[in-house]
């Protein structure tokens, strides 16, 4: 009897060692490819956006650094390799921290906005950057003798382009800190600041930004603010009013940080994720004309944040929300259906000890998963990291890429996937995250089960395209007619 | 083998406990939440009345009304970390002149001293969704005939002419209602000598309460001062 028990004893001890081994594994859910990054060196790093910096069709990786060079990191040969040569573009004597592309002048080339900050508010030294290009060389147009009663002068923290009219010439909403807000646009080959004219021209401690079809069929503004309430700019025939505090968005006494557009429901709307500093979370999804908090306990957690980023990582079809805390500890969550937020248990990518400071995600390689690069820096010079998702073998995925009329990524676009499982919207990304911008593309992982695809666009201009999907594993290139 | 089954239950059943906790309210992310809907003009000057009137209007349990009144600064009027210590300290019933004792949640300590030299303590009966509690709140006299009304606080936010706002602050007897007093009850002797005795409300609130208004620079300063006294 004694020895009978004993052996149970065995047995199930074994058991119970087996279980907690099959969920340790599980909880590797990242890979870190870090190693393929070339010359990748201690340095102080900010923001990340991911565009196509030489105009080979593949998007790369621009990675700013304060008092470091801004990089163009492309995919060649299996490695991540810095391949820009130009100083104007590397511009070392500068501390950049903020950085977007969009087609600002209509010739189908992403131009790059560069803030570069030297003070934590009010006036700065240096002015921003932004670069245009001719052949093959880049310029700043802020240089040029016309454009410089207009320089951004104020300390700054991130970046988006907005398709205000909805005709894809794009503007740059410039969050800044301690001055008023700038709105950039091309007007009569000018660069113009608009903001006092769009009613932008607020006085806050701007800290992330995104601009997508929140509200209304053209381009909204959500800007997370530090010591002031958030702004929500509900577009207005290309005007905009503040409509934060009447959608209970305006979170006034936290301190905001990263935030990022997600179909928290699956419900084809985009809703808002914003981390603030060392205060709760938000995953405020719009119900009756306000937005409520969802986000769960472990979801709000105050922490460090600084980035976040929700994207289908290990294309199952539901999206996870990653979160860069500096010095501490990342989280990530995968949102389930019905608004549930999982929290997923892992170890590479963690992090505890990096000084994240922005992240990217891009499929770098083109292999229809989706890379993450996290930027790192601030008060300890840390080399960059790169992830991707350990991704079920039998995966499938579909990537839609939309191009407006003028050939450039139509950023602030969202393309909504429609299934037998779900109506899952995607914002084609104009600035997010914090101080960064993903790639231009919607990218879905798929579901088991899943059938019967069809994808929507919904252009800057409010109009809707939708199209049948006869095969998966795809890049499509949706342009805009 | 029984053993190790029963082991396993015990363990199911506190990770189900942890999940169930998890799923509780969070009173502090909710007041922050709605901190713009209760001070629309951003001024929470000695706005104590101004939470507590939020919170005795939400049709919530006895439980979170007491849960919510640790969060905020009677005197102040400003939000308190959850999971704050609160002070031990005696307050004069109005009724009765009696010392009530009670624990009192603050910002800072000078807010415990004005708190026991201006406000008093009042009984209260409402109505919750879990039935009629009776419990001791804090009031200040009506405020709203003084030519000093300190200029760093929104009258509006108190007053309607000479009468006190009920719109926008809880009143009883006429006075307002800044808070509540947990745990009150009549004070015992010995809780009277510890309150004397203790080095926050003994000794530095006598320190305090004896200094000239326009000496005071800890705490609200004269803020709550100029509005209670």
């Amino acid at each position: 009897m004694f020895i009978k028990k004993i052996k149970n004893f065995y047995k199930y001890s074994i058991l119970f060692l087996l279980i907690i081994l099959t969920n340790d594994a599980r909880a590797e859910f990242f890979e870190d490819l870090s190693k393929i990054i070339e010359n990748n060196e201690k340095r102080l790093s900010y923001g990340i956006s991911v565009t196509d910096f030489n105009m080979d069709g593949n998007n790369e990786f621009l990675v700013t650094g304060f008092g470091f060079p801004n990089l163009a990191l492309s995919f060649q040969d299996g490695k991540l390799k810095n391949i820009n040569q130009q100083k104007i573009f590397s511009d070392i004597s500068k501390k950049t921290i903020g950085v977007a592309a969009c087609d600002i002048d209509k010739d189908g080339f992403e131009e790059i906005y560069f803030l570069n900050t030297d003070t934590y508010s009010g006036v700065k030294k240096y002015s921003d950057r932004l670069l245009d290009i001719k052949d093959n060389n880049y310029f700043d147009l802020f240089e040029l003798e016309k454009n410089k009663e207009n320089l951004n002068l104020t300390a700054g923290r991130s970046v988006v382009c907005v398709d205000r009219k909805g005709d894809g010439e794009y503007g740059i909403y410039v969050a800044n800190y301690g001055g008023p807000t700038r709105f950039y646009e091309i007007e009569n080959e000018l660069i113009k600041d608009k903001a006092e004219n769009l009613n932008l021209d607020n006085i806050t401690g701007g800290r992330s930004v995104v601009s997508g079809h929140i509200l209304t069929e053209r381009a909204d503004i959500f800007a997370a603010n530090e010591r002031g309430a958030n702004f929500l700019f509900k577009n207005n025939n290309g005007n905009f009013d503040d409509v934060a505090f009447d959608y209970r968005l305006d979170d006034a006494i936290q301190n905001g940080r990263g935030t990022a557009l997600s179909d928290i429901y699956y419900r084809g709307r985009l809703d808002i994720l914003s981390g603030n500093w060392l205060g709760y979370h938000r995953a405020w999804v719009l119900k009756n004309n306000e937005f409520i908090d969802i986000g769960n306990k472990d979801f709000d957690e105050p922490s460090r944040i600084r980035t976040i980023i929700s994207a289908d990582f290990d294309n199952d079809g539901f999206d996870e929300v990653f979160m860069n805390n500096i010095a501490e500890p990342n989280k990530l969550f995968r949102i389930k259906d019905n608004g549930k937020f999982e929290q997923i248990n892992f170890k590479v990518g963690l992090e505890a000890n990096g000084y994240g400071t922005g992240a990217a995600v891009a499929d770098i390689d083109n292999d229809g998963i989706l890379e993450l690069l996290v930027s790192r820096g601030e008060s300890k010079a840390q080399t960059l990291t790169l992830y991707k998702a350990k991704v079920d073998k039998e995966s499938k995925y579909l990537r839609i890429k939309p191009l407006n009329k003028y050939g450039a990524p139509a950023r602030g676009a969202t393309v909504t996937l429609i299934t037998n499982q779900r109506k899952h919207s995607k914002t084609i990304d104009a600035g997010s995250g914090y101080l960064c911008q993903m790639e231009p593309v919607a990218h879905y992982g798929i579901r088991k089960k899943e059938k019967n695809f069809k994808v929507e666009i919904r252009w800057t201009n409010g109009s809707k395209e939708m199209i049948d999907i006869k095969k998966l594993n795809q890049t499509i290139i949706v342009r805009q007619k | 083998m029984k053993k190790i089954f029963n082991i396993f239950i015990i363990v199911f059943l506190i990770s189900f406990q942890l999940k169930s906790f998890a799923g509780e309210k969070n009173y502090h992310k909710e007041l922050i939440t709605d901190w713009s809907r209760i001070f629309p003009d951003k001024n929470r000057n000695a706005a104590g009345p101004k939470f507590f009137k939020y919170i005795i209007d939400k049709k919530i349990t006895y439980k979170d009304f007491v849960e919510f009144n640790k969060l905020y600064c009677a005197v102040s009027g400003s939000l308190i970390d959850p999971n704050s210590d609160s002070e031990f300290l005696f307050i004069k019933e109005s009724k009765t002149s009696k010392k009530i004792c009670g624990n009192y949640y603050r910002c800072c300590v000078p807010c415990s001293c004005d708190l026991m030299k201006y406000s008093e303590a009042q009984k209260m009966k409402h109505k919750f969704e879990d039935g009629f509690k009776e419990f001791y709140v804090l009031t200040i006299k009506n405020p709203c005939s003084k030519k000093d009304f300190p200029n760093r606080v929104n009258k509006d936010y108190f007053c309607n002419g000479e009468k006190i706002n009920k719109s926008e602050v809880y009143s009883l007897n006429d006075r307002i209602v800044i808070g509540l007093l947990h745990n009150g009850k009549n004070c015992a002797k010995d809780e009277i000598d510890f309150v004397k005795s203790h080095q926050v409300t003994g000794r530095y609130c006598e320190l305090r309460n004896n200094t000239p208004l326009e000496n005071l620079d800890a705490g609200m300063g004269d803020i709550f001062i100029k509005l209670a006294r």
